[in-house]
């Protein structure tokens, strides 16, 4: 049975939590959109990186003239 | 063991492992939250015993953080690991959190308990000095371009911080505090009343997996971020 009257000592004990329960929120949050942030990066490049590393004739027999250059160009706003 | 110092390797074996930590630390903490608020008041200190469940596990896992940073600072700094930089540098702000919580959630136990927010004893003083070397340890990692002299001094720095975890623990032993002592791992018995054993060993626990999932992710993270670095300059050489 839950007792969520902390009467006298609810000034003490509702802070206590909340702040711990946003604490762990924050932390959490901002590993999960990190690791998603940077996973993303990297398979962007990872995809740039194998694009460029392949023969042009190979690149041009199996898709459109444009997409080695959008490629190209895709490695280029990292910088 | 030291198989996983191979970054392919632990991002193998962590990829399954992280998203069921997530879940445990998630069920765990619910499971805590509600028997916490489930147990019967304590007849000297009332509902404020509730923030025992809160405070504890915080202030475990700031000591525990510290000891992983400690530790991954020292492979870091002897055998130059670059996995174990990176685990050090992922252990500092998920524990400077932790501390950080255990100082406020200890304080506003304090206030009724002992009628003071903050008292200069060698308890409190010694978390709080273990909270300025987290804060030390972040502030020194950003304040250098170069990564690896930036990891390298805040190694050294990390590993002297090592010297004050036996302090915290035991300086409520060895000094006169007003904080109480260790109540739960004392031999022979708890001190802590049977009936409070189940929300303290569940908070506990779900703290410990939030902090593994936590400390996982970040390390998992920092492995791609640094990938993506290595990629963009080698981008850069070749344009």
């Amino acid at each position: 049975m839950l007792d969520l009257d902390m009467t006298p000592y609810a000034a003490f004990v509702w802070p206590a939590w909340g702040v711990s329960a946003l604490v762990l929120t924050t932390l959490t949050a901002r590993a999960v959109i990190a690791s998603r942030k940077w996973k993303l990066e990297l398979d962007r490049l990872d995809i740039a990186a194998d694009e460029a590393a392949r023969p042009q004739a190979a690149r041009s027999a199996v898709e459109p003239k444009e997409r080695p250059q959008a490629a190209l160009g895709a490695v280029g706003q990292q910088e | 063991m030291f198989g996983l110092s191979n970054p392919q390797r632990f991002m193998a074996f962590t990829g399954p492992l992280t998203p069921v930590l997530w879940g445990l630390a998630a069920v765990l903490l619910g499971v805590g939250a509600w028997l916490s608020f489930s147990v019967p008041a304590d007849y000297q200190q009332g509902d404020t015993v509730r923030i025992m469940f809160v405070h504890v596990p915080a202030a475990t896992l700031g000591l525990g953080a510290y000891a992983a940073l400690g530790v991954s600072s020292f492979f870091a700094l002897v055998f130059r690991h670059a996995l174990a930089d990176a685990a050090a540098r992922a252990a500092a702000l998920p524990g400077a959190a932790f501390t950080a919580l255990a100082l406020f959630t200890g304080s506003l136990w304090g206030q009724p308990m002992w009628g003071t927010w903050w008292v200069w004893d060698a308890r409190l003083t010694s978390v709080l000095v273990l909270f300025l070397f987290y804060l030390g340890y972040m502030a020194l990692r950003a304040s250098i371009d170069d990564e690896q002299k930036a990891g390298r001094a805040a190694a050294v720095l990390g590993l002297v911080g090592l010297i004050n975890l036996p302090i915290v623990k035991f300086s409520v032993d060895w000094w006169n505090t007003l904080h109480q002592p260790a109540s739960f791992l004392t031999p022979g018995s708890s001190g802590l009343d049977p009936v409070y054993l189940p929300p303290f060993l569940t908070m506990l626990a779900a703290y410990g997996a939030l902090f593994a999932a936590l400390w996982l992710t970040a390390i998992r993270t920092e492995i791609r971020r640094r990938r993506v670095m290595t990629l963009r300059a080698r981008s850069a050489q070749e344009a």
